[in-house]
């Protein structure tokens, strides 16, 4: 097994609560990993704690990232290392013409790693490409930052970003959350498109419903911040059937 | 001439040193409203007494054969150029407001007994160029505007500056918006490295069924402050909107009134405030809606984002009410730049240097790209940038 991240006693609170209690998972490379738990467990502040989020204070334990420590990188490091996370909830920024900040996010990427930056013709054709394949509108192009977008609309604009900066670990954050079913669907082509068994997936969900169009190799139970279980997806139907309550710590 | 040495004279001690004996009424106004200092509500936070109290040469206002040109220019408060066919003279000014709240309007007046008068005929789109070319100096001069009724006109003004210093301009339009017409007047002024300060006041007259439309684009460094009184007619409308970058230690800003005068009149004023450094801004901002007003709407909103820590905006939007039949709201905000919309640019792989960026233009491009016409919507935009990013390299 290859891993490209691995999470050792990772310790993190938010304002004065503690929420990761010495968490360790490992994500092996090329996998789709589900990270799957009751509300207040923790799921989403490890996703924050992955990418460098100013809410959170790691307290102690560490992340490495293809072998490197990434606990006191910058968010903007992180992303240029490959480090992708999926909002939950985009954030809408008037006034930023949604070209234009992906162009700038794709050309801080390739400069970083010594490659030649896009020119606008140049990305724009590569943008169209994938707004055909996500069903999205070509006024996406020239509308502001998730400004008045829909909820669908908006994940659908997070999976654009990730389509096209192409990063290596790739977190998705609640993806499903307000979806409709033909939204998901087309949330999810996106997702597999980018399956190619190089790149690694963490898929915080609640519920099952996304798994059944995003196959995970690895199913992680979080609890109270930590993993108390992992399995293969067979768990899936079994904390279907059970509930959390009835997983034990390993 | 040192304006400060007019504080607290009689009326015929004005005169005299003023040399305008004959305009008894401008003359009351102007003592009776006396001259600006700090305890003066519109020049509160502006320091105007410093501009005041300094050794300014003064200039002979000859009028000069006007030049045919592209665009109507005016070299130290003298028009120099103008369009084939636009009507640009000097004449006395006949229709000065006697109820203005700032005493500078009439100094103004009092300084300049003819004043530059623009007729523009048409729809059409003028741009006027003001020039200052004299060190040490008080340029005063006032422009009367007219457009004509059921017709669209446009006026793009802008301000240049040879390597002058310590120089005081003073200048103001009397502005009358004829009935069923629409002016679009867009003023773009970047002071970055020049060394005069300016206050202009203005008197804006918006008829009947008429729209002004009243952008100001103020990228500036030193001292300014842009004074306006607005009286709005029935079925009137204004829409104001002001821009204001501030860096090092300039301090400028906007005080305003805008007054609803007849029935369903309509207002909406939006100040947008970008301060870095020690700077200074000011928006003070009184909508008064007035019992003949019944049925207006008015709309009033300032936010401002302060880049430094010791930078400061003075915002005070304010609204006097005196019927109940009208729909009208007002607000202020000043903080820094959200810190979870920086955290997205930067998740993305964008320095916090470039997101800072991208998100301050962006502040500024909502009101910039309310200016209709592209070309000059690129201008604003251009303008703005290369402001900003001299002063935040990196």
């Amino acid at each position: 097994m290859s891993t490209v991240m691995k999470i050792e006693n990772l310790e993190a609170k938010i304002g004065d609560k503690k929420i990761l209690k010495g968490l360790n998972l490992e994500l092996e490379a090329g996998k789709v990993h589900a990270i799957m738990g009751p509300n207040g467990a923790g799921k989403s502040t490890l996703s924050k704690t992955i990418v460098g989020h100013y809410d959170v204070e790691v307290l102690g334990g560490d992340i490495t990232y293809k072998g490197k420590s990434i606990v006191d990188m910058d968010a903007e490091e992180r992303a240029l290392e490959g480090i992708f996370l999926s909002f939950q909830h985009p954030v809408e920024i008037p006034g930023v013409n949604n070209a234009y900040f992906l162009r700038t996010a794709l050309n801080a990427k390739r400069k970083y790693e010594g490659k030649e930056e896009l020119n606008a013709a140049e990305f724009l054709r590569l943008m169209k490409n994938h707004l055909e394949m996500l069903g999205m509108k070509s006024d996406m192009i020239s509308r502001s930052l998730n400004e008045g977008f829909s909820g669908g609309e908006k994940k659908r604009n997070e999976i654009l970003q990730m389509l096209i900066l192409e990063p290596e670990v790739i977190i998705l954050d609640e993806i499903d959350s307000g979806l409709d079913i033909d939204a998901l669907r087309a949330v999810s082509e996106g997702i597999n498109k980018m399956k190619d068994g190089k790149r690694t997936f963490l898929v915080i969900t609640h519920y099952s419903r996304i798994l059944d169009y995003i196959e995970p190799d690895y199913i992680h139970v979080l609890k109270d911040g930590k993993v108390i279980k992992t399995a293969g997806p067979e768990l899936v139907a079994q904390l279907e059937e059970h509930g959390y309550d009835a997983i034990e710590e390993e | 001439m040192n304006l400060i040495t007019l504080k607290n004279k009689s009326r015929e001690e004005v005169a005299t040193t003023l040399e305008v004996e004959s305009r008894e009424l401008l003359l009351e106004k102007f003592i009776s409203l006396g001259l600006p200092h700090k305890m003066t509500e519109e020049y509160h936070y502006f320091d105007v007494e410093k501009l005041l109290d300094a050794e300014y040469k003064t200039l002979n206002y000859v009028p000069k054969t006007i030049v045919e040109g592209d665009k109507i220019e005016i070299v130290d408060g003298v028009v120099t150029t103008a369009p084939k066919g636009m009507r640009v003279y000097y004449e006395p000014c006949e229709m000065i407001d006697m109820n203005h709240f700032d005493a500078l309007y009439y100094l103004g007046h009092l300084l300049s007994p003819r004043t530059i008068k623009i007729e523009i005929d048409g729809d059409t789109a003028v741009e006027i160029l003001h020039k200052y070319t004299q060190s040490d100096t008080l340029i005063s001069y006032r422009i009367v505007l007219y457009n004509q009724a059921n017709r669209h006109t446009a006026v793009y003004e802008n301000f240049e500056a040879d390597d002058i210093k310590n120089t005081l301009v003073l200048y103001g339009y009397d502005m009358h918006v004829a009935q069923d017409s629409t002016l679009r007047f867009i003023k773009l002024q970047t002071m970055q490295n020049s060394g005069y300060s300016m206050i202009a006041s203005h008197k804006v007259n918006v008829s009947k069924n008429a729209n002004a439309v009243l952008k100001n684009f103020d990228f500036g460094g030193d001292k300014a402050l842009n004074i306006f009184k607005i009286e709005l007619g029935e079925y009137a409308h204004v829409d104001a909107g002001h821009l204001l970058y501030l860096n090092n230690d300039s301090k400028r800003g906007t005080a305003s009134q805008i007054i609803h005068r007849g029935e369903y009149s309509t207002s909406k004023q939006e100040a947008k405030n970008i301060l870095d450094g020690q700077a200074r801004g000011i928006f003070d901002a009184l909508i008064r809606v007035e019992h003949s007003a019944k049925f207006s709407k008015a709309e009033q909103s300032a936010k401002s984002i302060l880049l430094h820590k010791k930078a400061y905006m003075a915002s005070k939007p304010q609204l006097e009410i005196y019927i109940d039949e009208l729909e009208a709201s007002h607000g202020a905000t000043t903080g820094q730049l959200d810190e979870k919309q920086l955290f997205y640019l930067q998740s993305r792989g964008i320095s916090y240097v470039e997101a800072r960026k991208i998100l301050v233009i962006a502040f500024a491009n909502t009101l910039i790209e309310q200016v209709k016409d592209s070309r000059h919507q690129d201008r604003i935009k251009a303008a703005f940038e290369e402001v900003f990013y001299t002063e935040n390299k990196g």
